[in-house]
Formats: structure tokens, C-alpha cells, sequence
């Protein structure tokens, strides 16, 4: 071809892609402008670039070009240059924004699903880690020696241990979503129930089916809470304390035995010193006299420790008894004291009595309540010096007979007055005078002004003395 | 004084009983020991004691079961319980048996002798 003809093709070539890329612009940018008429045509050519996106290739842009250019184009050879020349501008365009685009979306769902795999690690690692949490757990509760039941609010159980299946004698799959109580003999079912006090201790006796023994449990309670505060449930720990109970009960019957048989060589003892004493075996010098005074009391002073031990074990054991008859006061005041006289005596202390007139008979134990003020009035003598006074004293005072003792001794320390009534406790700060005991004379007291309904406490003023006081009922 | 009172003694505890028929004797009673319920029954069979002190806590036969066999030949013969220790629901029980008094070891023997008298004068009066 002659080159110039060719440049010639080549300049017109140029210009029409120019001019159609020109009209291409004007016709897309004038879409906005175009009339409710074409908006059909619109929707077209829309699906037409859909189609185009999706892979129609080329020849679609061809088209649409080659149309909207009719008007302005009229040789058909340009037209079809132009649409041609701007199909593949496009087609380039199109492939380089699809390649961007597909390694965009590529790289983020590439992040997506490695974020996700992150995750769904991280909850299989959670999930684990919380499995095997609970697994521990459920091994401990298992494992643990003490029966542990746990309930909803309405008393049905949700879990139980093996060794709590063990100690009610029954099978968790027979007792879950039940009431605890289910199944169980009225004897056992005490401590279980749902008005359980929380936070106290009970025994149950239990009687298991396979075994014929009896078995004592203590069930201690707790309620179980939410971070509300709502109660959600309550928890009993079992433990089984019948070889506990065993054991209790055989040193109450060894305490009771050893001094029952303690008893009687002391009483023994007692006689025979008494006889020589009162000269039925013949005449006793001054001196042979004044130590067998000596044997005599501290013999006595042996017999109330036993007599006090005893006490205190029939007390443990719940056996104490009283026995109630309308009884004159003063009557027990004047034979207390003149058990007591003679040991005052050699503290050259004086007991004075100061009973009200016309306090009418009270129901007491007369024996009870003497022993009651043998150790208040005993231990007034303990702690007071020498040429030291006692009061002794009664009186009515609204539905209550009063009865107090006070003594001018060294008094008892702030401290320690709530804990003198204690077993075991001694002295409370004081030091005794002369003799020691056994730190249970006001324990047995206690217990005896409790089984009378009354009430017995201490007052005192360091270095002014101490007060004890007991009140009984008195009808009136 | 007339003819001594005669009293039987049975008591399983020789140290507490000897002495306790030594102190009788000097108050001008005349007493009988047995150590044993057997010895005891048999003893107021024999010698038919004026009053019985008998002791609750012996090995082979305690006080009752004594008193319960002597019961079957002598309705009589005032019986007084001692012991070294008693709760008042055994007390209670013993009535029924035909017993007069219970006397605690621990107290003085002094109290026994008012107990005893007392006894035997009850007794007269019926």
C-alpha cells in the first residue's frame, strides 16, 4: 500500500477513536439527563454491561458502541472501527480492574478464612481447656470422701457423689430431679429438707438397705447463689460420723464408769476418817485431830471433782434430770451454808444472809440448786482473802426469784466475765486464794440454772469483789 | 433399853460397810454383815433382822432382786436401799418392791440413823 494512503488510514483511525471515545463520554454522561422514555433502554443497556461483566466478552461492548454511535457516525465501516478499536480499550480495562479486583477479594477472604480458623481454634482450645476444667472438677467432687448433694431451690437434687450415693444408700440416677427426702425414712430425712437452717450442723441416722447398720451423718448446708444474690440451690457436704458417735458414747461410758468406781473407795475412805474423827474408835489426840482434818477435806474436795466430772458427763450425754418441788429459798441458802462454814472459817470469812421476808415456795430441785450455790458460795471463799465477807442474799423481783452472792475479793477482769460459765475455764483472770478446781463448777451451774429456765450471770468491779447472780421463775 | 435393834447389813464394799457397822455399834445397834445378796437372804432367814440396809450395786445380785427373794418368805422386814450413786428414775422404781428409804453413801452417817429410826417407827405404828 502506498504509505501515504496509509499514514492517511492510520490519522483517520486515530481521529475516529478519539471522536468515539468523545461521543462515548458525551452519550454516557448525558444517562443522567436522558428522559423517563429511555430509562427502559437504560435498564438494557445495564443488563447488557451485566452481561458484558459476566463474560459476554467484547462483542457486547461492540454492539452497544456501534449503536450509540449511529447517529453521529454515519459510514458503518468507521462505526465498526470505532466500536471495535473502543470495545478493546475496554475489554483491557475491564481485564486489568477484574484482575485488581479478583486479588483484592481474594486476599480478604484469604484473611477471612485464615482469621476464622484463628477463631474456630481459639474456641476448640477454649472449649478444651473448659473440658477438661470440668473434668477435674467432676473428678474432685467425685473423689472426695464426703457425700455432697446438691439441690434446686424446690428440693429436687441435680448432683450427687458417689460417696454421698454410698451414705444415703441410693443411686444418683434414682434420686436426680428429685426431692432428696424421696425414698428416704422419716428418721433420715431431717437434716435434708429444704427448711434446713443454712450454716447449722445436723445429724441423721440413716439405715441402709443392703447393710443392716445404722449410720449417723452430719449434714452441714449451704445455700448456693447466683451473682444476683437469687438462690439458686443449696449444697450439703455428708460426712459420716457414726465411728465418731461410737466414740463419744464409749467415753461417756468410760467416764461414768471410772467415776462411779472412783466413788466408792473415796466414800470408803471418807467413813473411816469420819469415825476416828467423831471418836467412836476412841480418843484421838489434838494433833492426830487436825490431820485428819486435813485428809477429811481434801478427801471432800476430791469427791466434788468426781462428783463434778460426772456431772459434766451426764450433762454431755443430755442425762442430767431435775426434779421440781415447791421449795422455801432460804432453806437452801441455810443448808449451803452450813455445808460450806467450816471452810470459811479457816479463812475466818463471814457469810451473811440477807433473804428477803415472805419470798413464797419455788419450784426447783432442792439438791440442784443447793449445789448451784455451793459453787457460787465455794468459789466466793476461793477468791476472797483472808477476814473477807459474803452476802449471800434473796429476793423477788417481778416474776422471778433473785438470788446473788457477792463476795469482797479481787473481782473479775472485764474480759474474761463471758467466759467464766465455759468448761474448763478457770478462774477468770483471778487467782484463787487457797485452792484450785476444775474449771467446771459454773458450767454445771449454768446447765442446772438452764434446766430451771432461769438465767445466771456475773458482775463485777476489778478489785471491788464479784457478783453472781441467778434468776428462777417463780409463780405467782 | 430393851433387847438391842438388829441390823443386817449387805453390802458387796467390806471397806465402806465395816465401817459402817462399827459406827452402829457405837450407837448401840447390833449389826450383821453379809457381802452378798445369797449370804444376805439367807442371813434374814437366820438371824430375822430388825431393819435391812442393802446395798443397789453388787456383781451377782443387786439390791432388788435380794430384796424381791426376800419378799417371798418375809413381807415384813423393813428394807432401806444405800448406794454409792442413784438417779431418781431407779428411785422411783424401787417403791413398788417395799422399799422404806434410800440412803446415799456420801452422806454422813448420821443422816442413816434418822433414816433408820424413822423407818422403824412407821413400821411399829402399822
Amino acid at each position: 500500500m502506498d504509505p501515504l494512503i496509509l499514514s492517511v488510514y492510520i490519522v483517520t483511525a486515530l481521529a475516529s477513536l478519539v471522536v468515539a471515545a468523545f461521543l462515548f463520554y458525551v452519550s454516557t454522561k448525558s444517562y443522567y439527563r436522558r428522559s423517563a422514555k429511555r430509562k427502559k433502554e437504560e435498564r438494557e443497556r445495564r443488563r447488557k454491561m451485566h452481561a458484558m461483566r459476566a463474560g459476554a466478552g467484547s462483542l457486547a461492548i461492540k454492539n452497544i458502541v456501534y449503536d450509540e454511535i449511529k447517529e453521529f457516525v454515519k459510514s458503518e465501516e468507521e462505526r465498526k472501527e470505532i466500536s471495535y478499536t473502543v470495545s478493546e480499550v475496554f475489554k483491557r480495562e475491564l481485564e486489568n480492574q477484574l484482575n485488581t479486583k479478583n486479588k483484592e477479594l481474594t486476599d480478604k477472604y484469604k484473611k477471612i478464612i485464615e482469621g476464622k480458623t484463628y477463631d474456630e481454634k481459639q474456641a476448640i482450645k477454649k472449649y478444651k481447656k473448659i473440658l477438661s476444667a470440668k473434668k477435674e472438677t467432676d473428678a474432685v467432687i467425685r473423689s472426695v470422701a464426703q457425700g455432697l448433694v446438691v439441690v434446686d431451690p424446690d428440693g429436687k437434687v441435680v448432683m450427687m457423689n458417689p460417696a454421698a450415693e454410698k451414705l444415703l444408700g441410693d443411686k444418683k440416677e434414682n434420686k436426680i430431679g428429685k426431692s432428696v427426702l424421696e425414698g428416704l425414712k422419716e428418721e433420715q430425712l431431717v437434716s435434708l429438707s429444704k427448711d434446713s437452717q443454712v450454716g447449722e450442723e445436723k445429724e441423721i441416722e440413716v439405715f441402709g438397705s443392703q447393710e443392716e447398720t445404722k449410720k449417723i451423718l452430719r449434714a452441714s448446708n449451704a445455700i448456693i447463689e447466683n451473682k444476683d444474690g437469687q438462690t439458686v440451690g443449696m449444697v450439703s457436704v455428708l460426712s459420716d460420723i457414726t465411728k465418731q458417735k461410737e466414740l463419744d458414747q464409749l467415753k461417756a461410758n468410760f467416764l461414768s464408769s471410772v467415776t462411779h468406781e472412783l466413788r466408792t473407795p473415796l466414800i470408803a475412805m471418807d467413813k473411816s476418817i469420819s469415825l476416828l474423827l467423831g471418836k467412836q474408835a476412841g480418843p484421838v489426840s489434838q494433833t492426830q485431830e487436825q490431820f485428819l482434818s486435813i485428809a477429811s477435806r481434801n478427801l471432800k474436795r476430791l469427791t466434788t471433782l468426781i462428783n463434778d466430772l460426772l456431772d459434766v458427763s451426764k450433762m454431755e450425754a443430755g442425762k442430767m434430770r431435775v426434779e421440781f418441788k415447791p421449795v422455801l429459798i432460804e432453806e437452801v441458802i441455810d443448808e449451803t451454808i452450813a455445808n460450806l462454814k467450816d471452810w470459811a472459817k479457816t479463812k475466818s470469812i463471814t457469810i451473811k444472809k440477807e433473804v428477803e421476808k415472805e419470798i413464797p415456795k419455788v419450784d426447783m430441785d432442792f439438791d440442784r440448786i443447793v449445789q448451784v450455790l455451793s459453787n457460787l458460795i465455794g468459789n466466793a471463799i476461793k477468791f476472797t482473802p483472808e477476814e473477807g465477807k459474803i452476802v449471800v442474799g434473796a429476793r423477788l423481783e417481778g416474776a422471778n426469784l433473785r438470788v446473788n452472792v457477792k463476795d469482797s475479793g479481787t473481782g473479775i477482769p472485764k474480759e474474761n466475765i463471758e467466759n467464766i460459765f465455759n468448761k474448763f475455764y478457770q478462774g477468770g483472770g483471778r487467782s484463787p486464794t487457797d485452792i484450785n478446781g476444775t474449771g467446771l463448777g459454773l458450767s454445771i451451774v449454768k446447765e442446772i440454772i438452764k434446766m430451771h429456765k432461769g438465767k445466771v450471770w456475773a458482775e463485777s468491779k476489778k478489785g471491788q469483789g464479784a457478783n453472781f447472780i441467778f434468776t428462777l421463775p417463780a409463780k405467782t | 433399853m430393851d433387847k438391842k435393834i438388829k441390823v443386817l447389813l449387805v453390802d458387796d464394799e467390806p471397806d465402806f460397810i465395816q465401817s459402817m457397822a462399827f459406827w452402829l455399834n457405837s450407837k448401840g445397834y447390833e449389826t450383821i454383815v453379809a457381802y452378798e445378796g445369797g449370804k444376805g437372804i439367807e442371813l434374814v432367814k437366820k438371824e430375822k433382822p430388825d431393819i435391812i440396809f442393802l446395798d443397789f450395786n453388787m456383781p451377782a445380785m443387786d439390791g432388788i432382786e435380794a430384796l424381791k427373794k426376800i419378799r417371798e418368805f418375809d413381807k415384813e422386814v423393813p428394807a432401806i436401799i444405800i448406794s454409792a450413786y442413784l438417779d431418781q428414775k431407779k428411785i422411783g422404781k424401787f417403791e413398788k418392791h417395799g422399799v422404806s428409804g434410800v440412803f446415799y453413801k456420801g452422806e454422813d452417817f448420821e443422816k442413816s440413823l434418822v433414816l433408820l429410826e424413822s423407818v422403824l417407827k412407821r413400821h411399829k405404828k402399822r
